[in-house]
């Protein structure tokens, strides 16, 4: 499927989830709509994401975290599968984008691209469950039961290469880490 | 022949952790450090606190985003070593992001009879300038009389909104 049809999808069927979104999916996390309310981007911290919604899991478990994550990013800091499952946060959605490519930096192939699996990596990590997506209606259809699944769950979304310059969205990460802060605190 | 006065001596973990109940810390993360290892032991038991092992020094600095964010009130325990790890999540999260983290710091490998500046190390001689370069405001905590250093770096992180560091200079007691 392609980024924008995912990130539409999630966007439509995103309920009340706080939301962690990096790399390339900020951009059109954005243009959806989604970057004002229960949102942080994950900033010049490649990696960070999922270590940032495991901090915000594990603060407000009366609210579903979703994570929206890259492959090559979240292959710099892939202990935070293990960190994140020993938490075993029964709130937190992993989803990673997967294009087996740096997107950001030019579409370089990631190292083992095609050699490993994001499913069996999150499920020998501890989550409670992990799946793959490959096409946009199969993301439509079952969304509503991955939010009834007990987290942590990782959803491998297979993403199309897209030939494009990085697009950002350019809001410091000051100014949501406060505005989030005071959204999570009324709330 | 006498043996000179170490230079740092170590706190007793339940004085640092009588501190950090005070200042109300909920949840700790922690990159294991053998210089801190009973103050670890001790936080790990106090049911006050939620105890988070993470597998790296940067994991730490985003957790800790988090849950600031989300309302709680917490602290990273980390070695020297882990600094020089997360220089760029330093950058990006608690300078960039403007997220307070204050952080404990141990001096791993540190001979307490030596002034840091003379240590055989290079991680224990380098740690405090690492963090001048970027501006990360730092503590000592180099025995007993230092204690109030624990709130004064607590206390930096909150105000200016961003990293402060205490350096653990001997093991805790």
């Amino acid at each position: 499927m392609e980024r924008n049809e995912a990130i539409n999808i999630l966007a439509e069927g995103r309920g009340g989830a706080v939301s962690v979104v990096t790399m390339q999916s900020v951009y059109p996390w954005h243009q959806a709509g989604q970057g004002e309310t229960l949102h942080i981007d994950a900033s010049q911290c490649m990696g960070s994401a999922s270590s940032i919604g495991l901090g915000l899991a594990a603060a407000r478990p009366d609210k579903k975290v979703m994570v929206l994550d890259g492959d090559g990013s979240l292959l710099m800091q892939l202990g935070s599968l293990v960190t994140i499952a020993g938490q075993s946060p029964e709130n937190f959605y992993h989803f990673v984008f997967a294009n087996s490519l740096h997107q950001s930096t030019g579409n370089q192939q990631l190292p083992g691209a095609g050699r490993f699996d994001w499913t069996a990596l999150a499920k020998g990590a501890g989550y409670a469950d992990a799946l793959r997506v490959e096409a946009a209606e199969d993301l439509i259809e079952r969304l509503p039961r991955i939010w009834a699944m007990r987290g942590p769950v990782l959803i491998e979304l297979v993403i199309e290469r897209e030939d494009r310059e990085p697009l950002w969205a350019g809001v410091p990460m000051a100014k949501q880490t406060a505005l989030l802060k005071e959204q999570l605190a009324a709330s | 022949m006498t043996q000179p006065e170490p230079v740092a001596r170590g706190v007793e973990a339940s004085v640092i952790a009588a501190e950090l109940r005070a200042l109300g810390i909920d949840h700790v993360i922690c990159i294991p450090d053998s210089y801190q290892k009973t103050l670890i032991a001790l936080l790990q038991d106090d049911p006050a606190i939620r105890f988070i092992t993470a597998c790296t020094e940067d994991e730490a600095m985003g957790i800790n985003a988090g849950l600031y964010v989300g309302g709680k009130n917490p602290m990273l325990v980390i070695q020297n070593n882990g600094i020089f790890a997360s220089i760029n999540t330093i950058k990006a999260i608690p300078l960039d992001a403007r997220v307070p983290t204050f952080i404990f710091v141990g001096q791993y490998q540190r001979d307490p009879a030596l002034p840091i500046e003379e240590s055989k190390s290079r991680a224990v001689r380098m740690v405090e300038p690492t963090l001048d370069v970027w501006g990360v405001p730092r503590y000592r905590l180099e025995g007993p009389e230092d204690v109030g250093n624990i709130r004064a770096a607590y206390e930096r992180a909150h105000e200016t909104m961003g990293p402060a560091a205490l350096i653990v200079g001997a093991p805790t007691l």
